[in-house]
């Protein structure tokens, strides 16, 4: 019997709201699935559209980044930069037949374990009806 | 030389050691390029574990170190501590948060030991490419650069001036006091404002203030700890005087709203109406008279003066319309005197009481709107809208409350000082919260009006804050410490783009026209990246989240 | 001339946000700072609310970082279940005998795993919560709580109680060697040269006003009640539910609950209860929201702006006196009189009451220990209300945040930085007596 498929997710999480709340659920023991790998960022602003389109360019079936809410940035306005950045790459990705509900840009707050949870619990289901990144294969490395 | 990189695995008791397979972990990451060694312990954040890696980093001549242990956020200091004790740089090291992100939410130890091997796997990558970051320090004056010579600006130089540290006062009018001096009493213990001229004179005694009156500030180069300022004076050969100071404090105040800007106020047309500001100078200077020198039977203050143009509540008006009602009783017992508001705004402590006691004999206050000031022969009568009920009061005096507005130089001195004006035109702070003197310009504070309306205590609280802001962080002897973790533009790789220069959040990016690159000045970046998103060549690096660092977790995680 | 005997530490009692503020300063000015708490966690009651006013700033986010730093900072040494009990000397030279109650859980080998909480036997109402939900005798008071220890409740713990001398369930969960029943309480004795006391505030008993049904109609809460019913790491995880389970379909919020009777207006009532306009609005879409107010007291150069914002979403602002709230049916009435005199009455489903914010119940005995007066209404006297609201009438001695008064945020981290102004201004120049 075939595996289930599993998505490989990345994280993209800002060290002042959204990583501390992806810590919270853990403190909560809240449960969710393991398919998020984070990597920790100072500001969901430093996230290069290019690293997503790498992630996605070796196999990741989704990525997702998170920030402050708006108006919360500890850089004043990073996430609004990333906000905008993400909304021209999904174009992006669209040309280049990546669904676009691949790339997720949330905002979490360091009090928002829950929701960071759910946000990944979410994502995994949705991702696992989508089915593996269609490019991975046929893009030539 | 050879990088040899340790990694330790903290079993943090139960917590990690039962939710992941420590031993599977081991296994997967020691053939790894360059990992020296890897070893498992019990609690690398007690003072034993401390003492082991330490003890480990010397005896195996570990160059970089691996913790795969609990979050950053709770440990990480901790162990760079240790790097510095073991005489290891603590910027090549990495801890991969194998608990709160990775044990202590999965259900499955299967599930959760190949998590961690990804994990741990990212960070080794990751700390490869790490690069040894050196703490900067740089020079810093500690003398103080106070614009506005009125009571924030005196009360906050008194604070400061020392042998070791100047201030220089810098005035746009050739007397300093500001508003203040135009005022009897303030409120709400009705104390005289004469206490203003022995702080005046204070301030012209103290050797360590110098004070530049019929000046302005014409030039502002550099950052904090290092401005040069140019202040011009109104000589006759319009002086320029130059200086360096470590900071910078707006202290410039406001200025009321000119109710000529409404025209049902009647303010300009109708003889006897008044401003504020007008009364309080016309009751300072004794008489409290109409224009044919008699005083006024009855005198209407009408609260809320511009307060829908301006869209916000300047918060004084209501206690100093108080005040004025007991100015006109002091002087002229019999005036009747009718209040005209919307909201009540008492928000301070004694305010209330101060509003109760104020409500005697001959006192009314009427809650109204749509107020029209109209001529009545020599008479002046005011409409007005109470409950819906339309109606009028003839009266022999009108004092108007106009809002608080900034002063008419703020844009000019917002730009001088590269920080931005917010609501209202006021000068914005760092924070609204926790920032509320600070600005997006480390160095450059505002304090009293120029930052909102308040009224005299607040501002001098701000003041105070100010103060301990300055005496905190630009102490005479010592260095400033600016950010590690900062970014830095390469000359050769630089395209000249200027993309970097509007996208920085600071202004810490200029663009040097001689060689046609940006630069970034990392005393005042604080290395949030957003350069480094942006540039498009990848000339701009944001140290320990440089491109090549984040790729290798990266491709470690998307295998 | 600085007398060189002058001690240089400086002493701030709370570590509410003014409290935090003023310690981190301190210690930029690499100033010791001994911080005493009375409780066991920092953060006071602003680390109640999800998110403050105007631009509805998470609050967590907000001061989480300042926590970790003071948390980490070596010039600060906090001192949590403390109390001042002796202040002697003067400005430059005090002499403090503080009271440093046991935690009976070490703070160096607990790595925060809560393991110990779920074999206790006891469980109690949470105080923090507002007495919304129940905890254990062994403690944190919320998730993401810090200092990240618990403590163990001896009024309620078994063993200390005598009930069960022998129970050690805590202490057998954990694999630390953490737990230390045989940890004792403190007496400390500090040398300081100043003294900044930012202990914060109570709001009004509603109880007090009975008109307004609290604690005797269902789904009357007040202010704080509120705030943790709404907050992600509350007791309902931010769901908002009545007490028969259903979301609420209307809500009435009440304001000046308690301002005759305490003579003053506090200042953030206004802007906090349009917040929770928002709160609901963000939550229940649908909800219809009336708040009952007499005076609109929004000053500040971004309030009204906000005010605007929630008329938007289709408030209903009612200015009433004479408000009682009483159970109708299955639900509540307010009863009011509206602007133009007439009697009016309400349905809604719940009610919220924004009460009066008063002085700490120890405030005076505080007053007494430091030797200063308290006001007219309780709070920590200034000396003088014109002019500096945070010099204190006995030299050395300041005070910030609603220690001295009823304020926001703002206004209290601009008086702690005050604070500090003052007591690092005044070791330059004081003269040698």
């Amino acid at each position: 019997m075939a595996k289930e498929f599993e998505p490989n997710i990345i994280g993209f999480l800002c060290n002042w709201c959204s990583y501390a709340g992806a810590d919270l659920a853990g403190t909560s023991r809240i449960r969710y699935p393991p398919n998020v790998k984070s990597i920790r960022v100072m500001c969901s602003g430093r996230v290069d559209p290019v690293f997503i389109l790498e992630a996605f360019k070796k196999g990741a079936d989704g990525v997702l980044v998170a920030g402050c809410h708006p108006g919360d940035c500890h850089y004043q306005s990073g996430n609004y930069k990333t906000n905008r950045r993400i909304k021209l790459l999904k174009k992006l990705l669209d040309e280049l037949g990546v669904e676009t509900q691949r790339v997720r840009f949330e905002y979490i707050s360091a009090s928002e374990g829950q929701k960071f949870a759910a946000v990944v619990t979410d994502f995994v289901n949705e991702l696992k009806n989508m089915g593996q990144n269609p490019i991975a294969k046929t893009l030539l490395l | 030389m050879k990088k040899k990189i340790g990694v330790y695995i903290c079993e943090c008791g139960p917590n990690i050691a039962e939710k992941i397979d420590i031993d599977k972990v081991i296994d997967a990451v020691s053939s790894l390029d360059g990992v020296a060694v890897v070893d498992r312990y019990k609690l690398l954040c007690s003072v034993d574990g401390k003492k082991f890696l330490e003890e480990q980093i010397k005896k195996q001549g570990i160059t970089h170190l691996v913790v795969a242990a609990c979050s950053p956020k709770q440990h990480e200091q901790t162990f760079m501590e240790v790097c510095i004790n073991a005489g290891i740089n603590p910027y090549l090291f990495q801890l991969a948060n194998i608990r709160e992100q990775c044990a202590w939410i999965t259900e499955d130890k299967d599930e959760a030991t190949k998590k961690a091997i990804i994990l741990v796997k990212a960070a080794i990558g990751r700390v490869r490419y790490h690069d040894s970051l050196e703490k900067k320090e740089i020079e810093c004056n500690p003398s103080v650069l106070m614009i506005g010579g009125g009571i924030a600006g005196i009360e906050s130089s008194l604070l400061l001036a020392s042998p070791d540290r100047t201030v220089y006062l810098v005035e746009k009018t050739s007397s300093l006091g500001g508003l203040i001096t135009s005022f009897e009493k303030t409120y709400p213990n009705m104390q005289s404002c004469n206490s203003i001229k022995q702080k005046i004179e204070n301030i012209y005694k103290n050797e360590n203030i110098k004070v530049f009156t019929d000046s302005e500030v014409e030039e502002v180069l550099g950052f904090f700890g290092n401005f040069e300022v140019k202040v011009k004076r109104e000589t006759e050969e319009n002086e320029i005087d130059e200086f360096n100071v470590g900071a910078i404090v707006l202290a410039t105040g406001s200025t009321l709203f000119d109710p000529d800007k409404i025209p049902r106020y009647g303010y300009g047309k109708i003889d006897n109406v008044i401003t504020a500001l007008e009364f309080e100078k016309m009751n300072l200077s004794g008489g409290i008279l109409l224009k044919n020198n008699k005083p006024p039977k009855s005198v209407a203050i009408i609260h809320c003066v511009g307060r829908n143009e301006k869209g916000y509540c300047s918060e004084i008006c209501c206690m100093y319309s108080l005040k004025f009602v007991r100015y006109l009783k002091d002087k002229l017992p019999d005036v009747k005197v009718t209040n005209f508001y919307s909201d009540l705004c008492i928000p301070g402590k004694s305010d209330q009481k101060f509003y109760e006691e104020t409500k005697g004999k001959n006192v009314d206050f009427v809650r109204a709107t749509d107020i029209e000031i109209t001529k009545q022969g020599d008479k002046i009568n005011i409409k007005y809208k109470n409950e819906n009920n339309k109606n009028s009061l003839p009266i022999d005096m009108v004092i108007l409350s106009p809002a608080v507005e900034p002063t008419s130089d703020a844009s000019k001195l917002a730009e001088l000082t590269s920080i931005s004006q917010g609501d209202g035109g006021f000068f914005s702070e760092e924070h609204e919260k926790l920032s509320p003197i600070s600005t997006s310009t480390d160095g450059v504070y505002i304090v009293g009006c120029a930052q909102g309306p308040k009224n005299i205590s607040e501002t001098i609280v701000q003041a105070g804050a100010a103060t301990g802001k300055i005496l905190s962080s630009l102490i005479p002897g010592r260095k400033i410490e600016p950010e590690v973790k900062t970014s830095q533009i390469s000359e050769s790789s630089c395209g000249g783009c200027k993309i970097c220069n509007s996208v920085c959040p600071y202004g810490a990016i200029t663009f040097d026209e001689a060689k046609r690159i940006s630069v970034i000045n990392e005393v005042i970046c604080r290395g949030c990246g957003s350069c480094t998103a942006t540039c498009p060549t990848g000339a701009a690096i944001n140290k320990h989240f440089t491109f090549d660092q984040i790729y290798q977790e990266l491709i470690e995680i998307v295998k | 001339m600085i007398d060189k005997e002058q001690y240089t530490d400086v002493l701030v009692i709370g570590a509410g946000i003014a409290g935090i503020e003023a310690s981190l300063m301190f210690s930029k000015a690499d100033r010791k700072v001994h911080l005493v708490e009375k409780t066991s966690y920092t953060g006071g009651t602003a680390i109640k609310f999800e998110e403050v006013f105007s631009n509805m700033e998470c609050s967590t986010c907000m001061m989480a970082p300042r926590q970790q730093e003071l948390l980490q900072d070596k010039n600060i040494n906090l001192l949590t279940l403390a109390e001042v009990e002796e202040v002697k000397g003067s400005f430059g030279k005090f002499t403090v005998k503080i009271h440093k109650k046991a935690r009976y859980v070490d703070m160096q080998n607990c790595i925060g795993c809560n393991a110990c909480f779920e074999p206790c036997p006891v469980s109690l109402k949470n105080e923090f919560e507002e007495g919304l939900s129940e905890i254990k005798a062994i403690y944190v008071p919320f998730a993401g709580a810090l200092p990240n220890v618990p403590m163990i409740d001896t009024d309620h713990c078994l063993r200390f109680k005598g009930k069960d001398k022998d129970c050690k369930a805590c202490q057998e969960a954990c694999m630390f060697e953490a737990i230390d029943f045989n940890q004792k309480d403190e007496q400390l004795e500090l040398k300081v040269g100043a003294i900044v006391a930012a202990t914060g505030f109570n709001i009004f008993d509603s109880r007090k006003t009975p008109q307004y049904g609290y604690a005797k109609v269902n789904d009357v809460y007040t202010a704080l009640e509120f705030e943790r019913l709404y907050a992600s790491n509350g007791p309902t995880e931010g769901n908002i539910v009545l007490k028969n389970g259903n979301a609420p379909k209307s809500a009435a919020i009440i304001h000046c609950v308690g301002r005759d009777e305490k003579g003053y207006c506090s200042s953030v009532c206004c802007m906090y209860s349009l917040k929770f306009n928002h709160y609901l609005k963000s939550k229940i879409p649908e909800i219809k929201i009336s708040e009952f107010y007499t005076d609109l007291c929004i000053p500040g150069k971004s309030h009204q702006k906000f005010y605007e914002k929630m008329k938007e979403t289709e408030v209903d602002m009612i200015r009433a006196s004479d408000i009682e709230i009483s159970k109708q049916g299955k639900g509540i009435a307010v009863k009011y009189i509206n602007g133009n005199g007439k009697k009016n009455s309400l349905p809604v489903d719940m009610a919220i009451l924004a009460p009066a914010i008063e002085p700490r119940d120890d405030a005076s005995k505080l007053a007494k220990i430091l030797g200063i007066s308290i006001d007219e209404y309780g709070f920590l006297e200034e000396e003088n209300r014109d002019d500096s609201s945070v010099a204190i009438s006995e030299p050395g001695v300041f005070v910030a945040g609603c220690a001295q008064g009823a304020k926001n945020i703002q206004d209290s981290v601009s008086q702690s930085c005050a604070a500090v102004g003052k007591v690092l201004s005044s070791s330059k120049y004081r003269e040698k007596n």
